[in-house]
């Protein structure tokens, strides 16, 4: 190769060595973002244990049983959960209403049924996550048999209950009689949504149910 | 002594009472399930003597008071009827029914609840979909100009060998 061949090949290597190193550049920044944005999504809610929820309601002695008064606050200790309440009732499908998703940190109380504290059981339903990310009952699968919950009512008086288990249920199998139903000690029911998200249905296939009962 | 016959006497009548008024009130209702989604069906029955004629359930809850006549004679002996929950409000209901003789026939009660379980998630945080499009653009483009790049060198030394 003469000389003159070197001079008219330089620029070309210039150019080679741009454009290398622009496709490298491109193609780092391309993988980062990818990666950035898939990192950018919430990790899948905790499920219960193996531990499945009791059968039966426990026999021991059960704590006192309350007049009606409106549900204010929820306390579970072990999963960080201090949040408000607000009253709900069913949709136009008759399924159970739950907290307007731009407030995922409010849980909502099924407010045609018994209040926390009284004869039965009463429900508490929360989100597990919105479009903002977790939501105020998305660790609800971590409690244990033995957790305590609180509830904080309008007459100021708190009750405390024990958690008996935690159970996850398809929606089309769900425990209506042991979430609804009650007899004559104070009980609580606490739900979210549970199982993989199926972004097809844009829903949760499961719910979480943790099943409590008042405590002295 | 007198006095004391009478007294054993309705002592007697009382100790019969007691004996006979457990089976005047042994009519009993259940109704079954206790708990149904709104629009679920329940069935009232109750251990009236069919033979009274007809017993009727009376039925009142949140916003409801209505009478349901039986309209079945129980398989294991008794009076029984359906209750469609249609339009129902939540809550729990109370039936007490009345036998066709007008004696007690027991009550129980049901709670017509929501139906199914909550829909309480929106499946967490979304991607950053704008990030995602942008990052698999660059990276497209840098394979692009990677194959380009080589094609070139490949065509440049075809032609110079």
């Amino acid at each position: 190769m003469s000389s003159s061949d070197r001079r008219r090949d330089r620029p070309t290597r210039v150019r080679t060595v741009a454009v290398v190193t622009v496709v490298t550049l491109a193609g780092a920044a391309g993988v980062g973002l990818v990666s950035a944005g898939l990192g950018s999504t919430s990790a899948s809610p905790p499920q219960p244990g193996a531990s499945a929820a009791p059968a039966t309601e426990g026999s021991g002695a059960t704590g006192p049983v309350l007049p009606r008064s409106t549900p204010v606050r929820v306390v579970v200790p072990r999963i960080g959960v201090d949040a408000g309440i607000v009253p709900v009732a069913t949709d136009d499908d008759g399924a159970l209403e739950v907290p307007p998703l731009e407030h995922p940190e409010i849980a909502g109380w099924y407010r045609p049924g018994p209040a926390p504290g009284q004869a039965g059981n009463a429900v508490l339903v929360g989100h597990v996550d919105s479009p903002q990310g977790p939501a105020v009952f998305f660790d609800l699968g971590r409690l244990r048999t033995g957790d305590t919950v609180r509830v904080v009512r309008a007459d100021g008086r708190t009750t405390a209950f024990t958690v008996d288990g935690v159970g996850t249920y398809p929606k089309s199998r769900f425990p209506t009689e042991r979430v609804y139903g009650g007899g004559a000690a104070a009980r609580l029911r606490l739900i979210t949504c549970g199982g993989r998200f199926n972004p097809r249905t844009g829903s949760y296939p499961d719910n979480i149910v943790v099943f409590a009962t008042a405590v002295r | 002594m007198k006095a004391q016959s009478i007294l054993g006497t309705a002592a007697v009548g009382v100790g019969l009472g007691a004996l006979l008024l457990p089976a005047a009130a042994l009519a009993d209702t259940r109704v079954s399930p206790a708990t149904t989604p709104v629009g679920g069906t329940v069935v009232l029955t109750t251990t009236c003597n069919p033979n009274a004629g007809d017993a009727i359930f009376r039925v009142t809850g949140p916003d409801r008071d209505q009478n349901v006549r039986s309209t079945t004679a129980a398989a294991g002996g008794g009076l029984s009827a359906e209750l469609f929950t249609a339009g129902f409000t939540l809550g729990t209901y109370t039936v007490a029914a009345t036998c066709g003789d007008g004696s007690d026939g027991g009550s129980a009660t049901f709670t017509v609840t929501p139906i199914g379980g909550a829909q309480a998630g929106a499946g967490g945080r979304d991607g950053d979909t704008g990030v995602l499009v942008a990052g698999g653009a660059l990276a497209a483009g840098a394979l692009a100009g990677g194959a380009y790049v080589l094609v070139r060198r490949r065509r440049r030394a075809g032609a110079t060998a």
